[in-house]
């Protein structure tokens, strides 16, 4: 086997500038065992010299806790939107395909600028308006039960995954996608969040919320910390159904 | 803050699993009288027809033609917002939903050349009257027996795709038991009403 796996090769989707065209490379680097795709980029980037041995720029992509908690190292992998740093080499086909999550505005290679996510978080307003510190004994009863779904929830890294799996987010339409919108039922299950549950709601039956779900599920298939969001976006379809009947029927 | 497109996009849902899901079981139960023999059809046909010539226009823009035209117009702007991608994540939702999508611009294309032809044309401006025999012999042509079919097909399988796309919208199925449950019962009776349109069909040409 170890004979077969000497050298690793990559096919990867490269774009210099926000605007230039994409082109592709192939680079080939020696097999090690328990390599993954980021350590990989790593060992190109000590030497980025392609196939057919043309010195290149190296390529550019984004890592940071390289354990799957931070979301950074998320691109397209064989055709997949994944974390690079839990895919693991030889547990993929070759030549291994690596391009950037082009739901997102491209920065550089694999580089992409995630800071829509960050502007649909504030639409939803995905955060506790009232905050304090609190002695136990004086602090709002959670529910062990509910804090178990919003622990699951909260695991959320906005990588990104969702988004780029998700047919209806893209250019071509404004839904802000599963992640900023389950988390906005993160926020409406808190004891002092879900005081601004009408305000959430109510974002997310705004232009891009949750009508803009056209439930393909791929979002609950990609997500690399298996959150149900599908679950969770059913059940704010319910919430929000309800809002609507509030909004018409209470002012 | 009014939302229009959130109140436009419930309406779309029901639009169309109520009114024009009925129009479709309108359509399969009429048609299935016809295994009966001719007879039974224009007599099916006869019994609609006693309803007074303006009550029935009026059932026919309001119950067929405003929804399918909502439906079908908004629909197209749903369509749009899609980047089909089916290729690169091929599981079974993902192709329903890619389905869902691909049936309606089918269903477009059909359904102007099926109302166009049948209800504008033969019976609004020729004056014709719809009985056994004109259906018999619109689809003894073989082509037209096969985009009928596959107009059929195209439209059971968005409505009964459309019902577990339905539970989901409207909160009704939230945990994924309960999606999949909703989901098979709909694909086993996607699959029993194209037989039954197989059936029928058959039986105007046998």
């Amino acid at each position: 086997m170890a004979e077969q796996k000497k050298t690793i090769t990559f096919i990867i989707e490269r774009q210099d500038s926000p605007t230039s065209a994409p082109y592709t490379q192939e680079f080939e680097i020696p097999y090690r065992p328990a390599l993954n795709v980021v350590a990989s980029l790593m060992e190109i980037q000590k030497n980025p010299v392609t196939k057919d041995g043309k010195k290149v720029a190296p390529v550019t992509w984004e890592c940071n806790c390289l354990e799957k908690v931070c979301g950074a190292c998320m691109m397209v992998i064989n055709g997949k939107a994944r974390q690079a740093c839990c895919a693991l080499i030889d547990e993929l086909e070759q030549p291994i395909r690596l391009a950037p999550a082009r739901t997102f505005p491209v920065i550089r290679d694999l580089l992409i600028d995630r800071s829509v996510m960050f502007e649909s978080l504030k639409r939803v307003q995905a955060w506790v308006e009232v905050d304090g510190t609190w002695e136990v004994k004086d602090a709002p009863i959670q529910n062990p039960y509910t804090a178990t779904t919003a622990y699951e929830i909260s695991h959320c890294m906005t990588c990104g995954c969702c988004l780029e799996a998700c047919p209806n987010v893209g250019p071509q339409s404004d839904f802000i996608g599963a992640s900023p919108s389950v988390q906005a039922y993160l926020f409406n299950l808190h004891p002092l969040g879900k005081f601004d549950k009408e305000k959430r709601l109510n974002a997310l039956m705004g232009k891009g919320g949750i009508t803009g779900c056209g439930n393909s599920q791929n979002c609950v298939e990609v997500c690399p910390k298996n959150i149900k969001l599908t679950t969770y976006l059913a059940q704010l379809n319910r919430d929000v159904n309800k809002q609507a009947l509030k909004n018409i029927f209470n002012k | 803050m009014i939302n229009v497109s959130f109140y436009l996009r419930r309406l779309h849902s029901l639009c169309g699993l109520l009114l024009l899901g009925g129009v479709l079981v309108e359509h399969l139960l009429t048609n299935a009288s016809a295994m009966g023999g001719p007879e039974v059809f224009n007599q099916g046909l006869a019994m609609m027809e006693m309803i007074p010539p303006p009550v029935f226009l009026g059932i026919e823009i309001c119950l067929y033609a405003v929804p399918i035209l909502f439906h079908g117009i908004y629909g197209i702007f749903i369509a749009l917002d899609a980047k089909n991608n089916p290729g690169a994540y091929g599981y079974s939702r993902n192709w329903k939903f890619a389905l869902q999508r691909y049936t309606a611009w089918y269903l477009v294309a059909f359904l102007i050349w099926h109302v166009g032809y049948l209800r504008i044309y033969l019976k609004g401006i020729m004056g014709e009257h719809i009985s056994y025999a004109l259906v018999q012999s619109v689809i003894s042509n073989p082509i037209v027996f096969v985009l009928y079919a596959l107009g059929m097909f195209a439209a059971i399988f968005h409505f009964c795709n459309g019902i577990t796309t339905f539970c989901m919208t409207w909160g009704i199925a939230k945990g994924p038991r309960a999606q999949c449950v909703v989901d098979k019962i709909a694909m086993g009776l996607c699959a029993l009403m194209c037989l039954l349109t197989l059936a029928f069909m058959f039986s105007y040409i046998a």
